[in-house]
């Protein structure tokens, strides 16, 4: 969430939206979440942070890779 | 898989083997935890090892024969370790009396113990433990026969006195002053369910079973002098203690034999390698007994025999801490999980397979058949991790692919006609090569794809050296040029369902040269024809080299002396190894052989796509070879030299000091250098050799991209391709699909290409573009 908010200044270049939060669904191999991610309300491209991507994504696929 | 095999192998493993002090043993008494805690100077756990094996621990620890230090390994080094005097000194220092228990209650039986000596003791104390009504019945009028000779001899009075004492305490009835003889033992054997006889001598010489002290099928068990034949303490104590065993299987109806066949003495697997081992000389005690510290400088003169062969010599197994025969169970396990996570997966894709640990077991297991075999079940079953591999066999199709693939004959006379002229004619042996063109294939020269990534430059000056070198004196047989991948990725990554892609054109192309001869510069792509294409007959580059002579380059002969890191590929080709020395010689190196080198080649850590799977494991490779030798190393393996140098460790490939091309620093191609560098290759070689022009790819983008060292490495070490960036820019320019950061004016885009999404920061001025950050992700966002 903290790293999230500390991104609110990235905007969607293409709606000249600010970002909004809402709940977005990812899915990897057996597995199919719901999780709160920043995205345009209007054209829904969701943004997704190197720390996100690295972090806990990648943590997450590794584990489901292991299943 | 066959599990159950596998799991047959894993049991020959001998790491956990006993050292022969342990088998020969009778109640094989933890030898190596005993001296560890003595080393330690835990006096107290020491006695409780002891304890935990000799009954009577107090006594017979005094005053054991100790046949251990008769088959100690030591004892040739230096002098058997001293475990009788070592015993004595825990037991002085570390003795504890015995927590008080609570009796359990005594149902599972009866049994009478005729003789109250040493063994009918330890049976008594045995069976007592497992719950039986014991009685015993002694002759005179005090338990431990024996044991009484040894009073002020070894033993204190007090000793033995609060030790026997221990056994009437435990509630096992005593009938002193109570002969019993082979007239009267019936009327034992009908009171009780069974008879354990340890009197030393009696009347009657019954036979005795040799493994459960049984007579006949009857309910009388022997121990004590009267089984052993001799007077030893320690087999006396352990007939006691095999009967009391015995008894409890034979009053329960359980087998009387199985699983029993390591009881007493047994000889062990074991046999430790005493190559590296210098003598040392007992330690000389100074008083009666070794004090404390003479006690842990001998115990430290201990080997803690075990075979460690395997890890020892690899990185690999090191990292996990496991040896063959808890590999393989982990194996095993991680191979019939149905739900739950395959622990083992991280470690099944960081072994190299290079084969070394086959090489160093004493047994011949080899982890490198196990680690494919693994892999291939993962892969079948849909549990290899999909990203562990991905990138290499992205980088094969690549290879495959008509960016780099290439198959051309000897450009022909005909094609040729412009060179046959004087002087070219006089002084090139390419030239003459040509005009010697028969037409038909005799070699088809493969330098790889890694080796075209990194020495492109030498590939086609190398091709003519071939045509020149061989057409002089084998006018008959032409040499083409393949450019392709072996298919060595798939072999390591278990992906048998890509090995066809490779193998089949590869086949193909041979049987329509009409089956050449394949000079390989490459020991994977070696290794890969003799596992998937035996049929073809191959030579090695450095062969050739040997025999039709080097290029004819400006050689400045080197004066150093250089180490060898062999490709571990080629462990078992010898002629791979000679040619290599033998042109390293012609150069004017001279050669430091390693302890690990030819046979015994360790791996550089590429080898099973380790870098891609576990890049920290492979660099566990690489500093393990760099610490070898403080030479710099010359390989003969694209892949080493690009692990090594990227380790820090100057290395150069054979071709580096052939052509003189030795960079100062060293500097590797990145991953997408090495796409780009075969791509150009195909081109010159076209261009240049066989006069073709080909197709230019050039980009359909209008904008140039600008990468700091930084982002590069990152780039890296996240395994993106510029490429792959190129791909995604091109896509925000036309879409306009990205975020903008008002306060940096930084762009952030992204595309999903195939199973990847790449994201990118950038900044724009005009058509150039900044890159500020690449990463990328596997799973995939639902945007609605």
């Amino acid at each position: 969430m903290e790293n999230q908010l500390k991104q609110t200044h990235w905007m969607c270049d293409k709606c000249q939206e600010a970002l909004v939060l809402e709940k977005v669904k990812v899915r990897y191999l057996e597995g199919n979440f719901e999780v709160e991610l920043l995205k345009c309300p209007t054209c829904k491209m969701v943004f997704i942070s190197d720390e996100l991507a690295m972090g806990k994504m990648l943590e997450v696929e590794k584990g489901l890779e292991d299943k | 898989m066959d599990l159950d095999k596998l799991l047959e192998i894993g049991s020959q493993c001998i790491h956990l083997e006993p050292p022969t002090c342990v088998a020969s043993c009778p109640v094989h008494m933890d030898v190596i935890a005993f001296v560890g805690e003595i080393e330690k100077g835990d006096f107290s756990k020491a006695y409780k090892v002891l304890e935990n094996k000799i009954p009577f621990a107090r006594l017979i620890g005094k005053i054991c024969d100790h046949p251990c230090e008769n088959s100690c390994v030591r004892k040739t080094l230096g002098g058997s370790i001293r475990i009788d005097e070592l015993e004595k000194t825990v037991i002085d220092l570390g003795y504890t009396p015995p927590k008080k228990s609570f009796p359990l209650p005594k149902t599972k039986g009866n049994v009478a113990i005729v003789g109250g000596g040493l063994s009918g003791c330890v049976a008594a104390v045995e069976l007592d433990k497992k719950g039986y009504s014991v009685s015993i019945y002694e002759k005179t009028n005090r338990l431990g026969g024996s044991l009484w000779e040894y009073e002020g001899k070894g033993l204190e009075t007090q000793a033995i006195e609060e030790e026997l004492s221990m056994i009437e305490k435990k509630g096992i009835t005593v009938f002193y002053d109570t002969e019993v003889s082979e007239e009267n033992l019936h009327s034992y054997k009908e009171q009780y369910d069974a008879l354990y006889l340890g009197t030393g001598v009696w009347s009657k010489d019954y036979t005795i079973n040799p493994q459960s002290f049984q007579v006949e099928d009857s309910p009388l068990f022997i121990g004590g002098k009267l089984q052993t034949k001799n007077n030893s303490i320690i087999f006396s104590a352990s007939s006691g203690k095999r009967a009391a065993v015995s008894i409890d299987r034979y009053i329960n109806k359980t087998s009387m034999l199985a699983s029993r066949e390591r009881e007493g003495i047994f000889e062990t697997k074991l046999d430790f390698n005493i190559k590296n081992v210098t003598p040392l000389r007992s330690v000389e005690k100074t008083s009666l007994m070794y004090s404390e510290n003479e006690a842990k400088e001998e115990a430290n003169r201990c080997l803690k025999c075990q075979c460690n062969e395997c890890i020892d010599a690899c990185v690999h197994m090191q990292r996990f801490n496991i040896t063959p025969d808890s590999y393989i169970r982990t194996i095993n396990q991680n191979e019939r999980i149905i739900l739950g996570t395959h622990h083992a997966n991280a470690m099944i894709n960081a072994c190299t397979q290079c084969g070394l640990c086959k090489e160093v077991c004493p047994v011949d297991i080899g982890m490198k058949e196990i680690i494919h075999m693994t892999r291939e079940s993962m892969v079948e079953r849909g549990k290899m991790p999909p990203s562990a591999h991905d990138f290499a066999l992205k980088d094969m199709q690549f290879s495959h692919s008509d960016y780099f693939s290439l198959v051309r004959k000897q450009p022909s006379k005909e094609a040729s006609k412009d060179l046959f002229y004087y002087p070219v004619i006089a002084f090139s042996a390419y030239a003459r090569g040509l005009y010697k063109g028969s037409g038909k294939t005799g070699y088809l020269f493969y330098p790889g794809c890694q080796l075209s990534s990194t020495h492109t430059e030498h590939i086609g000056d190398i091709y003519k050296h071939l045509v020149g070198a061989i057409k002089d004196k084998d006018a008959d047989n032409d040499v083409g040029l393949y450019l392709g991948c072996c298919g060595a990725p798939a072999d390591w990554a278990g992906r048998l369902d890509l090995m066809p892609d490779s193998i089949e054109k590869i086949r193909k192309t041979w049987e329509e040269m009409e089956e050449p001869t394949f000079i390989l510069a490459c020991s994977s792509c070696a290794a890969t024809f003799e596992k998937y294409l035996p049929m073809i007959k191959t030579i090695s580059l450095w062969e050739v080299f040997e025999k039709y002579g080097l290029p004819e380059t400006d050689i400045k002969k080197g004066k150093r002396e250089l180490c060898i890191h062999d490709a571990c590929a080629t462990r078992h080709d010898n002629k791979v190894h000679e040619s290599i020395r033998g042109i390293v010689k012609t150069l004017g190196y001279s050669v430091e052989e390693l302890e690990f080198s030819k046979e015994k080649a360790k791996c550089c850590g590429y080898g099973g796509l380790v870098s891609y799977a576990n890049p920290e494991q492979a660099c566990d490779f690489v500093s393990d070879r760099k610490q070898e030798s403080e030479h710099d190393v010359l390989v003969y393996c694209a892949m080493c030299k690009d692990m090594l140098v990227k380790g820090n460790k100057r290395a150069y490939h054979i071709l580096d000091l052939i052509y003189g091309t030795e960079q100062d620093p060293q500097k590797m191609p990145t991953l997408s250098e090495r796409q780009n560098n075969r791509k150009h290759l195909k081109q010159t070689l076209l261009k240049e050799i066989w006069k073709e022009e080909t197709m230019r790819t050039d980009t359909t983008y209008d904008f140039t991209l600008h990468i700091s060292d930084e982002v590069v490495r990152l780039m890296e070490k996240r395994f993106i391709l510029v490429s792959e960036l190129e791909k995604v820019i091109e896509n925000a320019q036309k879409t306009k699909e990205r975020f903008l950061n008002p306060q940096t004016s930084e762009y952030l885009t992204h595309l999903r290409i195939q199973n990847v999404t790449y994201w990118v920061k950038y900044e724009e001025k005009d058509s150039d573009i900044f890159i500020k950050d690449a990463y990328t992700h596997r799973m995939e966002v639902v945007e609605n």
